[in-house]
């Protein structure tokens, strides 16, 4: 029985030369994250801070979240408190429509994504337009994107030049990167000038100052905030870091993991409305406190959500963001999906080889492939479990209960080396399905040490 | 039980087990000539840097670096060749067409070529909008790492600041990078004494 995973990847694998051309471009990003790494002396020790930081943070979360609203309201800006998705998305578009908001700019913010607040808007006959260019990119096609930093990392410059011709009249067969580029600058600018507000998310909401900090390379936040002169910026709650000191933790790894870079182009801190204008907090939990209480898989809170272990994890870089069914694709997605429901999202747990890479490359140290064979030790109790392999492991656990008949399976083993393929690899055996199995040795060891082979 | 409280008491009834705060005190990466690596990082991301001479005048070398510029926006004294002050436009909107802005920086960064520019100005849309940003910033404010730059950074009333590094820049389309996306498609840094 394949997961659904399994099945999407099939179909991701089909397209040859673009699967491989996926797997080069991201592990080109962790390449330059490694050079990034290398060239800072003190880089696990910001790891290991950054992780006792965050462990301290969101288990004190409930005072770090009262001193930062306190002082964003001392900054004369208004915060919203979301319990679930629905209430975040009601709250913005209830401001929206106080200001009569026909036309809503936004920067990249996954928690959005999550809310699934574009839909709703546009139900409600807004306007939302996304500016950061791969997000655009995606909307104009209408589709998710497939990995949380680099959203349209799947999709080949041929593509964005036929969608731009048909979209924003560039010229026919022009896929030049830099010229597409700059046709999506003019049509955003125009977007920009003529919005009635501004959206962005948060990577880090600062306790002690009421600071929004918003990171991005292409501006788009600042210019989505600029103009308009009303600002929602919506906060997942473990956003929220005590003070400067530890911002500063943050902000040295941040981009250095995301995308190999020293830092974003752009470190923004809104503290304030603009003159005359006004700025909302949206503080969203959807399900985060009920993390806190789960003892085993409570660190997921501490993601930064840089994507590093996306980079890292060979099983996304050759199945891609879409094989996935939660919208958080790797190793974080397939441990935040299984928080969100395990009956929904359990396809995803065997989307990894327990290779720990994930582990090693995460900045604020969550141990995510341990949360993940977490996972699939649980699947059993909640029905989950693939029912081909769960009597393969009822007969091996036979077996190897029955040591006479574990040794007389042994002396027999070999004889399947020679099987016909066909024998092997079909239907049955789940575990011969893509990969080749290892051959049996002619002698076990303990045949091997009866005839004093071994010493 | 309004959502906020819901929200904290769920925290409250869910924290299993509560860690201290770590020292956070760290000694970030130094280098011997913190203005020479800022130059090289500067450059790295994208940016160019000009260092002023005592004798220069600095509206001669916005002027030769970028000769063709017409709508020049800045409110400093100095800046004698500018045609708008974003302290006096009517809208944000009006800046748009910018071809060059110049701004004071207040701290420089060695490790990553951050520069903290606080909102000096009614419109920031002037620091973003333009196609080309020009950043003053004095030799001795350069420093060696993040950690020494948030302990400097200070805000105004307008309650706004970013730390920028080179120009706006993008690889959205097949990871090649392409500067200039939404915001400034260049960035000059002026290196004052």
């Amino acid at each position: 029985m394949s997961t659904k995973h399994a099945i999407a990847a099939e179909r991701f694998l089909a397209d040859k030369e673009g699967s491989v051309w996926h797997n080069q471009s991201i592990g080109y990003a962790r390449t330059k994250r490694d050079t990034m790494a290398k060239g800072i002396p003190e880089w696990e020790q910001l790891r290991k801070l950054s992780s006792e930081i965050k462990r301290h943070t969101v288990t004190h979360l409930d005072y770090y979240l009262e001193e930062f609203s306190k002082h964003a309201e001392a900054n004369g800006v208004i915060v919203h408190w979301a319990k679930d998705a629905n209430e975040h998305n009601d709250i913005v578009y209830d401001i929206l429509q106080k200001h009569n908001v026909k036309k809503l700019v936004k920067s990249k913010s996954m928690l959005t994504e999550e809310c699934r607040l574009n839909d709703f808007l546009f139900s409600k006959g807004i306007d939302v337009v996304e500016t950061d260019l791969g997000e655009r990119i995606l909307q104009l096609m209408g589709i998710p994107p497939s990995h949380i930093v680099m959203p349209a990392i799947h999709i080949r410059r041929e593509q964005v030049g036929k969608l731009f011709e048909e979209k924003l009249n560039t010229e026919k067969g022009n896929s030049d990167p830099t010229y597409l580029t700059r046709a999506a600058r003019m049509h955003l600018r125009n977007e920009f000038m003529t919005a009635d507000a501004g959206m962005t998310g948060g990577n880090f909401g600062v306790a002690a100052t009421g600071d929004v900090v918003v990171c991005t390379n292409e501006g788009n936040a600042d210019m989505s905030t600029s103009m308009p002169k009303l600002h929602i910026a919506s906060i997942g709650i473990e956003k929220i870091i005590p003070n400067y000191d530890c911002l500063s933790v943050f902000v040295r790894l941040l981009a250095r993991s995301a995308t190999g870079q020293p830092t974003t182009t752009y470190t923004s801190h809104f503290r304030k409305a603009r003159p005359g204008g006004e700025m909302h907090i949206v503080l969203v939990d959807n399900g985060r406190s009920d993390i806190l209480g789960n003892a085993e898989h409570w660190e997921t809170m501490k993601c930064l959500r840089c994507g590093a272990c996306m980079n890292t994890c060979p099983v996304y870089r050759r199945s891609g963001g879409y094989s996935y069914t939660y919208f958080i694709p790797g190793p974080i997605g397939i441990n935040l999906g299984m928080l969100r429901s395990p009956q929904q999202y359990s396809d995803n747990v065997s989307a990894c080889s327990l290779c720990c890479s994930c582990d090693n490359v995460c900045p604020a140290k969550v141990n995510l492939s341990e949360q993940i064979y977490r996972w699939r030790q649980s699947l059993d109790s909640i029905g989950k479990a693939d029912p081909m392999k769960k009597a393969m492991s009822k007969g091996m656990t036979y077996l190897f209960d029955h040591p006479l008949i574990y040794q007389k399976s042994l002396y027999l083993a070999p004889l399947i080396n020679s099987m016909p393929r066909f024998m092997i690899y079909n239907g049955l055996n789940v575990w011969g399905k893509g990969r080749e199995l290892p051959t049996f040795a002619k002698e076990s060891f303990e045949q091997m040490w009866k005839k004093g082979k071994l010493k | 039980m309004s959502s906020k409280e819901s929200i904290l008491s769920n925290i409250r009834k869910n924290i299993c087990q509560q860690f201290d705060m770590p020292d956070t005190e760290i000694r970030g990466i130094r280098y011997d000539d913190t203005v020479k690596q800022f130059i090289e990082t500067s450059k790295t991301v994208g940016g160019s840097v000009e260092i002023l001479n005592g004798k220069d005048d600095i509206n001669d070398v916005v002027r030769r670096c970028y000769p063709d510029a017409k709508k020049i926006a800045s409110n400093l004294p100095e800046i004698k060749i500018a045609t708008v002050n974003p302290d006096s436009v009517d809208k944000a909107q009006d800046l748009n067409d910018t071809d060059v802005t110049v701004v004071k920086g207040d701290v420089g960064v060695a490790e990553n070529g951050c520069i903290w520019i606080p909102q000096a100005t009614k419109e920031k849309a002037a620091y973003f909008i333009c196609e080309y940003l020009v950043i003053i910033i004095s030799q001795k404010n350069i420093v060696n790492n993040m950690h020494e730059a948030y302990k400097k950074i200070e805000f105004n009333d307008y309650g706004f600041g970013s730390f920028i590094s080179g120009p706006s820049k993008t690889a959205d389309i097949e990871q090649a990078l392409v500067m200039g996306a939404q915001s400034a498609r260049g960035v000059t840094v002026i290196l004052t004494e």
